[in-house]
């Protein structure tokens, strides 16, 4: 019995570690290969993508509402001195400006209901500016999603996406 | 030499249980796969209100980056999840069912199918989803199928599904909702009318 005791030992530190290990890098890599297949799809860097409205042939993203018009832009502020310039056009119904980091994380949210919402993203590590929003990760997505719950609406929401910006200064 | 085999086995099923076990319980495992999952449980319809926020736990974050990547956070945000009907049976593309209710705690809400690898099914129909306006305030009712119902109701399609399950959106929740969600909330019934060849 005493001689299993070591590799018992072995097989249960080496189950925790990789069980944490697998947990701790998922989001990460899952959100890495989410980012790779919105770039192949068309998502640009440093600019909002004008979108197809969402059906069952044209959905990008997991769960997916066909109710929503939604418009990504893909960042990277690798560089310290980057500085991204984000700006959400006039939209009469609901309409939000969704941060995410490389963990996945909704980091912050702007809800702009009826109203423009502009706002500068800045590298991990920055210094708190007013207007300004730290990102957690240099790299992430902007997400802007608009109440358009049908194909008039969604028609109406690209026209107000003309708005929307998303470049670096 | 006996004994560095017995460690080399160890460390290799170690691996194996610590990978299979994370998938696994991180609903990352290909056959385990939909979103109705969660702390809270209010009449069947399951949510984690750590979506989205650094709060969640590893398994949350994990599950949420597979079948609910770009979700948002609670305080704009809230998602439900069920995959099962009023008698605890899977909801299948082979079954009918009677979706009601009324009035919800948020500024709009919608309830959409997604099928086992949490995308819309693949039909044309453009009936996967209702939402706040389409039915109007008060009480509601639509019927989930794979074919439209006569009649002008409502009408998710589930054709193209197999199983599936229905995610409710809580947009812009009221306080009461995020604080209690037992009390503040009255989910949508899910009533099984009926079933195909080999329904039960």
């Amino acid at each position: 019995m005493k001689r299993w005791a070591g590799p018992l030992a072995a097989l249960l530190a080496t189950a925790a570690a990789a069980h944490a290990l697998t947990l701790h890098f998922a989001p990460a890599v899952i959100m890495d290969r989410a980012m790779a297949a919105l770039a192949a799809r068309g998502i640009a860097l440093h600019a909002f993508t004008t979108p197809q409205r969402v059906t069952p042939q044209a959905q990008s993203v997991v769960r997916s509402s066909p109710d929503l018009y939604y418009a990504l832009c893909r960042y990277d502020l690798g560089d310290p001195a980057a500085r991204l310039a984000v700006r959400m056009g006039v939209w009469p119904d609901y309409q939000s400006l969704a941060f995410f980091d490389a963990r996945t994380d909704n980091f912050a949210t702007l809800r702009g209901t009826g109203r423009q919402i502009a706002v500068r993203l800045l590298p991990p590590g920055s210094a708190p500016e007013a207007g300004a929003i730290v990102s957690p990760s240099a790299q992430g997505v902007i997400l802007i999603r608009r109440l358009a719950p049908t194909a008039e609406r969604f028609a109406a929401a690209a026209e107000a996406g003309k708005a929307d910006a998303c470049k670096l200064e | 030499m006996k004994r560095a085999g017995a460690y080399l086995a160890a460390v290799v099923l170690g691996l194996a249980l610590g990978l299979g076990s994370a998938l696994w319980l991180a609903g990352l495992w290909p056959a385990r796969s939909n979103m109705a999952f969660g702390d809270i449980d209010v009449g069947g319809w399951r949510s984690d209100f750590a979506i989205g926020s650094k709060a969640a736990d590893p398994y949350v974050r994990a599950r949420v980056a597979r079948h609910g990547l770009l979700a948002l956070a609670k305080t704009e945000a809230v998602y439900f999840t069920r995959a099962a009907d009023d008698t605890g049976a899977p909801l299948r593309e082979g079954c009918s069912y009677r979706l009601s209710g009324g009035q919800m705690p948020a500024g709009w809400w919608s309830v959409t199918l997604y099928n086992a690898a949490s995308m819309l099914p693949a039909n044309t129909d453009g009936a996967l989803s209702i939402d706040a306006e389409r039915a109007g305030g008060g009480a509601w009712s639509a019927v989930i199928a794979p074919e439209r119902p006569a009649g002008e109701g409502l009408w998710i399609s589930s054709r193209g599904a197999d199983t599936f399950d229905l995610t409710l959106r809580l947009y812009m929740p009221d306080v009461a909702l995020l604080a209690d969600p037992n009390t503040a909330l009255t989910p949508p019934v899910i009533k099984r009318l009926s079933c195909g060849e080999g329904g039960a």
